[in-house]
């Protein structure tokens, strides 16, 4: 149509024409997703933490488990002091070890012991030739001039060797960080798709069926949701072995109960809609009926309840991990990490805040995307 | 049972349990036959139970008493598995355009619903030959079948809700007030096309409205309920002419007339009050509190619905 002002015609194809772009349901909801930024960016950390849980592993020259005691808790940025021919620099490790370190940054031999000087509180290196002395008498160590007692000039330089730093195993960080992120992710994948197809099943069950078979079910989820299900979790955890598994057994099997009370609070109000009752007169059958007609309008709080029991899984797991009967030890979870750090939390603050920052990281971007998703996925929002 | 008619409704009653003892008389006692191609009209006030009987015929709920025979075959008693076949006779309009589709699907998919259900075809592509030539008969095209519900105006929604309804090629449609959320515009648009698909395929209504010069242009009969109860039946023009229950002819005076030189020759009669609760329905006529002519054997004794001739069926005391 080339003017729309024209007069239409009475022909039925422009009076019933509506003008709006039709699309497929995947371009709709697709559409609708990325026209929300803040969907977009989760989508994009998500991504990103998924690549660097799964691809980052290969670019280290770590395990998770190597330990270096030489190296324990160093951070990610250094104090240095420079040698004395200012070719490098010298860190002093908390073991009162002196490493050199180069100019960029990348942690090289110890040095070695030469003599100890105890009425000075010194200890004499050798550094290439010429003597430095490790001063411990007073808080912070310095290295200086055995001999003028002078303090090498001291400077700061980004770790090139452990990037985010050592634990108090003198184990890579960033290495542990990427199996910690992968554990994680897993445990909330999961355990949330344990937990929403239990949920729905019951809750679309229990809720469709009204009457006697809803307040049995319904009692039975009371019941289940008297005692704490963190206590639950615990239990069943000391039942089985400790490890990823059992984890996410024990998350899958509980923590549905939340799910399946919104579900079925949304089925209790859908069924009694024009659309259900529409349905039962055609003839359609239960499964239909609750698989074509009520969860899919039931999505939206399906969505919000996955996106927050994605967070509290993370957390379980971290809590697990904390109380010792999470993962076993070598292996790494956000939430041993976070663990792991309390016990240097004054000296060594980034190993309890990096792991940390990810689990907050995840569930920022895990709440977003559910947002989006819940709003996309309502063909009643199209634009 | 004669074989010309589809549906026999006999003392059909319907009652739903409120709190603990209360029982809310929601249908009480209705019989009417409906011949194949006709039309039956059913008016009365909101909350008179035209729905509740509605849906207790096509069997959403399950009825107290009475018995609902579709096409020569008693349905009152069948489990809903048994039956699935009969629902093919019968198929129902809802009222309301907005609630009555799915909106998270598309127009086809609602539309084929019903062919699914009934395994009528294997495939998509298979529901799609008839899905199409249906929505190109309630005036829609192709290009809509891929469209949400949302997306359409009330008229093209009621329409779609028709399209579901007819694609099983019923005997019956229940159309529970079909066009009360509709522009009037609209409205004419509908009817129309109901009374198209009468002529076409022999379909018969049981057509539910309170919009009383509607009922008389579609319907070839017309019921007239008051508080689940039948008070008058008769062949359409007759009713409108010669109402003979003082509730009818409440109900016709309180149409509003274009015309006012018209208007003001009118007889008053309209109805005072409020329709009493169904929960403890009036003894004897349940109209008597209201009515202006009530004698006091009005409040002992239930009229019955006794024809007066021509099939002009009334109960009412003052008409034996």
């Amino acid at each position: 149509m080339e003017n729309k002002w024209e007069m239409l015609g009475s022909s039925n194809e422009d009076r019933e024409k509506i003008w709006s772009k039709n699309r497929t349901f995947a371009g709709d909801v697709w559409f609708r997703f990325r026209h929300k930024p803040t969907s977009i960016a989760g989508l994009v950390i998500i991504v990103l933490l998924m690549l660097f849980a799964l691809l980052g592993p290969m670019f280290t020259d770590y395990s998770y488990s190597t330990q270096n005691l030489e190296v324990v808790n160093i951070p990610p940025r250094m104090k240095v002091y420079e040698t004395p021919d200012g070719s490098g620099y010298l860190y002093v490790t908390q073991a009162l070890k002196v490493v050199q370190v180069s100019r960029d940054g990348i942690m090289g031999n110890q040095l070695k012991k030469v003599r100890e000087e105890a009425d000075s509180s010194m200890t004499i290196f050798d550094c290439s030739g010429t003597e430095v002395a490790l001063y411990y008498g007073a808080k912070p160590y310095v290295i200086a001039d055995p001999q003028t007692r002078v303090i090498y000039p001291s400077a700061h330089v980004w770790n090139k060797s452990y990037v985010l730093g050592t634990d108090s195993l003198g184990r890579d960080i960033l290495t542990r960080l990427m199996y910690g992120t992968r554990v994680s992710l897993m445990v909330a994948f999961v355990a949330a798709a344990v937990n929403m197809i239990i949920g729905i099943l019951f809750g679309g069950i229990s809720g469709y069926a009204g009457g006697m078979v809803d307040t049995v079910m319904m009692r039975i989820v009371d019941i289940i949701s008297t005692i704490p299900l963190t206590l639950y979790v615990i239990l069943i955890m000391v039942f089985l072995e400790s490890g990823l598994q059992s984890i996410i057994i024990a998350l899958g099997t509980v923590y549905w109960v939340d799910m399946a009370r919104v579900v079925r609070g949304q089925v209790l109000s859908l069924k009694q809609q024009e659309f259900v009752m529409a349905a039962r007169t055609i003839g359609s059958s239960t499964r239909t009926i609750l698989l074509q007609h009520l969860i899919p309008n039931a999505m939206g709080s399906i969505l919000v309840t996955v996106t927050m029991l994605i967070p509290s899984a993370i957390f379980m797991e971290a809590f697990l991990g904390y109380l010792g009967i999470g993962l076993k030890p070598p292996l790494a979870s956000l939430g041993t990490m976070c663990n792991d750090a309390t016990e240097n939390l004054r000296s060594c603050p980034h190993q309890m805040f990096i792991p940390a920052l990810v689990i907050c990281l995840i569930m920022f971007a895990f709440n977003f995307v559910g947002d989006g998703l819940r709003d996309a996925l309502d063909p009643k929002l199209k634009k | 049972m004669s074989e010309q008619n589809i549906l026999e409704v006999k003392d059909l009653t319907k009652h739903f349990k409120a709190g603990k003892k209360q029982i809310v008389h929601a249908v009480d006692g209705i019989s009417f036959t409906l011949q194949r191609g006709k039309t039956l009209g059913l008016v009365g006030e909101s909350g008179c139970g035209k729905s509740t009987c509605a849906r207790t015929i096509i069997r959403m709920y399950d009825p107290t008493a009475g018995q609902i025979v579709l096409d020569g075959t008693d349905i009152t008693a069948m489990k809903q598995k048994e039956l699935k076949p009969y629902r093919k006779k019968m198929q129902m309009i809802f009222q309301d355009p907005y609630a009555s589709l799915n909106a998270r699907m598309t127009v086809r998919d609602i539309i084929a619903e019903p062919l699914m259900a009934h395994n009528l075809v294997k495939s998509k592509e298979e529901a799609n030959d008839l899905v199409y030539p249906m929505l190109e008969r309630v005036g829609l095209t192709k290009e809509h079948a891929n469209r949400y519900a949302h997306e359409f105006s009330g008229g093209q929604r009621q329409r779609v809700g028709i399209a579901r309804a007819l694609i099983l090629e019923p005997q019956l449609v229940i159309c529970d007030e079909p066009i009360s959320a509709l522009d009037v515009s609209i409205q004419a648009q509908v009817i129309n096309l109901l009374k198209d698909f009468q002529e076409e395929k022999g379909l018969s209504y049981l057509f539910i409205a309170h919009d009383l010069s509607m009922v008389r242009y579609v319907s070839d009969d017309v019921g007239v309920m008051y508080l689940g109860q039948l008070v008058e039946m008769s062949e359409a023009d007759e009713i409108y002419r010669n109402p003979l229950h003082p509730y009818t002819k409440g109900l016709l005076g309180s149409v509003p007339i274009a015309n006012p030189k018209l208007a003001r020759q009118k007889e008053k009669s309209s109805i005072e009050g409020d329709i009493p609760s169904p929960i403890n329905p009036p003894s004897g006529c349940r109209f008597h509190t209201r009515c202006p002519y009530a004698v006091p054997e009005c409040s002992r004794v239930k009229p019955e619905l006794v024809d007066v001739g021509g099939g002009h069926k009334v109960a009412c005391h003052l008409h034996k």
